[in-house]
């Protein structure tokens, strides 16, 4: 349905995007994942016909988006970063203005108004101002905004950055349901490992404006097949026992984590032994022990030698 | 278009901080203004008064003496003769200006006082008087002879005045040249009257016309150019000044809307990009025309600055407030335009902070043009809201729309260069 081809954005003699080449089918579920400054929202500008590529083309259902933005910005929703809606407007005043750009009208607008405030919750609230909705309602309506006309296709960036827990799954869940259900396309961006591994069905990660890894969550994590990962609760920090483990051959990975620390060894190397020799050796207390498969952060740390949130 | 008018109406109505830049300011220094001014103005006629001297060298009742002895000589026949010295005594020159300078409205604003030469002088060198009027010697008995025989050169009347430039000397002047138009208006009818031989007929015309040309002359020239009162003055200098508010007011919800992605979206529904800058010029267009609607009906529910039943005088106010509106909806297009493709509202801070107060001091906002050097007047004409008050004040003044034309083509020039050049710097595709 939707492929990018070379896709580069140059700004100021500095590549943001560098090379993307990704694709989509219809009802796919894609995940994109990095850290900021990735080249993300750039790859997705340039996607949707925001932004001119420096080089490359977007094709959508084999035609060129370069050549004509039209044939993508009809069937495409964005839900951008940005809360983008009139804060002085009430939610059903900014839904009927977009509806209207859309040419929807009449009664089809409002089924349509009311059909979106229902999937995201807030059909009881639709006659207050936006601006004194808390975030995670804004975001809420942030996406009804970009589900009025049907699209085919959403994007989504970063939709639930810096919003409570509740309108997260919230807004998770509604994806979900778009996605399975509705067999809506989803292109959703995130640097939330959690979030792409619960929506997505495939996942390219990016780095420095160029996609370093793609694949279905179990073969991105078939990467690092032959690891596990440890992870040590301690009663307070103890640098040099970080520093004995990280010398320790057996042990890929050593990293200090809010808790204690996170440790990437050989699947099966029964390591365990050793790590408590080295407590006891440091007079550090261990609180809790827990052994896991990788996850696709795990992946992502893997790849880029940080973390998804440095 | 109408859905961007709805939607920018309602973000502008709920901005009350914009608001009150748009109507409630315009309104308090409608009436500090007027209040603090209102001496500088022909129609505050409590204030504006003006002292004159009239030099009085002619001897009227000789002159009709005189001019009524020529005609004995020149052996008309006694029913002729008759009527032309019932004529006479309807049409003596000074007379009719004594009566206009009696009427009440005339009397009101100017002091006639009877002095020698050389005592006017002195008063006008001292600021006394603001002018002298000289009415020569036989000044009667010529203009006799011109009007009803057309003989001689008539007679003219000699004003003398201290300042050319003061609004005072302007509308005395008027006064005048309404009298001098009113007798040479009686002297064109007699003397056609005469060539085509109707004397018998000029008694009974004369009479009639002399009567209407009165009439003309002493309420005609008051009416024709009706003194503009200073709330009239503000209401109308204040709403054309804040009326370019509008413009830089929708080009920075422009920006903000740049800002917040919500432009994004509107490009995303695939309209045209020239639909997103028609919106925005529309909307500019019919908020300002609200605005100067509501501010001159304010001003008149308040002030009763202007006559609410005169459904004439409103067109003419609503044909000049629609095309300023259009202008103003120019300059937001044109902001628009520079805002988006430079993403950057400085600009709309410069016009509105710097640039609509320099057009309102040259166009006249603050002060008359008349007060200020007439190079100032001239280029203030030629600014969207200078020419427009000009419209404004003379369609008050004189309700006729060809004397208004020059200005409303200017205004309407200007609102075509301001879009097209819009169209031409708004980014039209994608490199948004």
């Amino acid at each position: 349905m939707l492929e990018t081809e070379e896709l580069k954005k140059v700004f100021k003699g500095k590549p943001a995007v560098d090379g993307v080449n990704l694709y989509m089918d219809k009802g796919e579920s894609v995940g994109l994942l990095g850290p900021n400054g990735a080249g993300k929202s750039t790859t997705i500008s340039m996607i949707s016909s925001l932004i001119k590529p420096t080089s490359g083309d977007v094709k959508l259902k084999g035609q060129s988006v370069l050549k004509d933005p039209g044939i993508i910005r009809n069937v495409l929703g964005v839900v951008p970063q940005e809360i983008a809606l009139y804060n002085e407007l009430t939610a059903y005043e900014n839904l009927k203005f977009f509806g209207r750009i859309y040419g929807l009208k009449g009664k089809e607008l409002e089924s349509k108004i009311q059909e979106v405030l229902e999937i995201v919750g807030l059909k009881e609230r639709q006659k207050e101002i936006v601006k004194t909705y808390s975030g995670g309602m804004q975001r809420r309506i942030n996406m009804a905004a970009a589900m009025l006309h049907e699209p085919e296709l959403l994007i989504m960036d970063e939709p639930t950055v810096g919003i409570d827990p509740q309108s997260r799954s919230h807004i998770l869940d509604t994806v979900r349901h778009l996605n399975q259900e509705k067999g809506l396309s989803v292109l959703y961006t995130s640097h939330y490992m959690e979030e792409v591994e619960r929506l997505c069905d495939r996942v390219y990660i990016m780095d420095h404006g160029q996609i370093i890894a793609s694949g279905t969550k179990d073969e991105l994590k078939s990467i690092l097949s032959g690891e596990e990962t440890i992870w040590i609760d301690l009663d307070r920090p103890y640098p040099d026992l970080v520093t004995d483990l990280q010398s320790h051959d057996g042990i890929r990975q050593t990293i200090e984590t809010e808790k204690g620390l996170k440790l990437i060894v050989p699947k099966g190397s029964k390591l365990l032994g050793s790590i408590f020799q080295a407590a006891e050796r440091h007079q550090a207390q261990i609180l809790n022990v827990n052994v896991q498969v990788p996850s696709l952060e795990d992946v992502f740390l893997h790849l880029t030698g940080r973390k998804l949130r440095d | 278009m109408g859905n961007f008018l709805r939607k920018d109406l309602l973000v502008l109505l709920r901005d009350r901080t914009e608001l009150m830049i748009l109507l409630l300011m315009p309104i308090l220094l409608i009436v500090i203004l007027s209040f603090a001014l209102r001496g500088i103005l022909g129609g505050d006629t409590s204030d504006f008064h003006m002292d004159v001297a009239f030099v009085i060298e002619d001897d009227e009742e000789q002159g009709v003496i005189d001019f009524i002895e020529d005609l004995e000589t020149m052996g008309m026949p006694p029913e002729v003769m008759m009527e032309l010295e019932r004529v006479v005594e309807e049409v003596k020159p000074y007379t009719m200006l004594e009566d206009l300078m009696n009427n009440e409205s005339v009397s009101n604003m100017v002091t006639v006082e009877e002095l020698d030469f050389s005592e006017a002088e002195e008063a006008l060198k001292n600021e006394d008087v603001t002018a002298i009027l000289l009415i020569p010697e036989d000044f009667t008995y010529h203009s006799l002879k011109k009007m009803l025989l057309n003989e001689g050169d008539g007679s003219e009347l000699k004003m003398t005045v201290k300042d050319y430039s003061s609004i005072r000397t302007d509308v005395f002047l008027s006064i005048v040249n309404r009298y001098v138009n009113t007798v040479n208006f009686e002297t064109a009818i007699s003397q056609a009257l005469i060539d085509l031989g109707h004397g018998d007929v000029l008694a009974d015309r004369a009479e009639g016309e002399v009567m209407e040309a009165r009439e003309f002359g002493g309420v005609e020239s008051i009416s024709a150019r009706e003194p503009i009162t200073s709330f009239q003055y503000y209401t109308v200098s204040m709403a054309v000044m804040f009326v370019l508010f509008v413009g830089a007011t929708i080009a920075s919800k422009a920006y903000v809307e740049k800002k917040q992605h919500v432009f994004n979206r509107i490009i995303l529904s695939n309209r045209h990009p020239i639909v997103y800058l028609g919106g925005k010029m529309i909307s500019a267009s019919v908020i300002s025309f609200l605005q100067l609607i509501i501010l001159f009906l304010v001003s008149t529910l308040a002030f009763r600055t202007f006559p609410l039943d005169e459904p004439a005088f409103w067109g003419g106010i609503a044909i000049i407030a629609i095309i300023l509106a259009i202008c103003v909806g120019g300059f937001a297009s044109l902001l628009t335009a520079l805002t988006v493709k430079y993403e950057n509202d400085a600009l709309n801070h410069i016009f509105s902070g710097g640039i609509v107060t320099l057009l309102a001091l040259v166009g006249g906002s603050f002060f008359p043009t008349s007060e200020m050097p007439e190079i100032i007047g001239t280029i203030g004409n030629w600014t969207p809201n200078g020419a427009a008050l000009t419209a404004f004040l003379k369609w008050m003044q004189e309700l006729d729309m060809t004397t208004i034309l020059p200005y409303l083509i200017r205004i309407v020039a200007l609102a075509a260069i301001l879009i097209i050049s819009s169209i031409l710097i708004f980014p039209k595709r994608r490199s948004l």
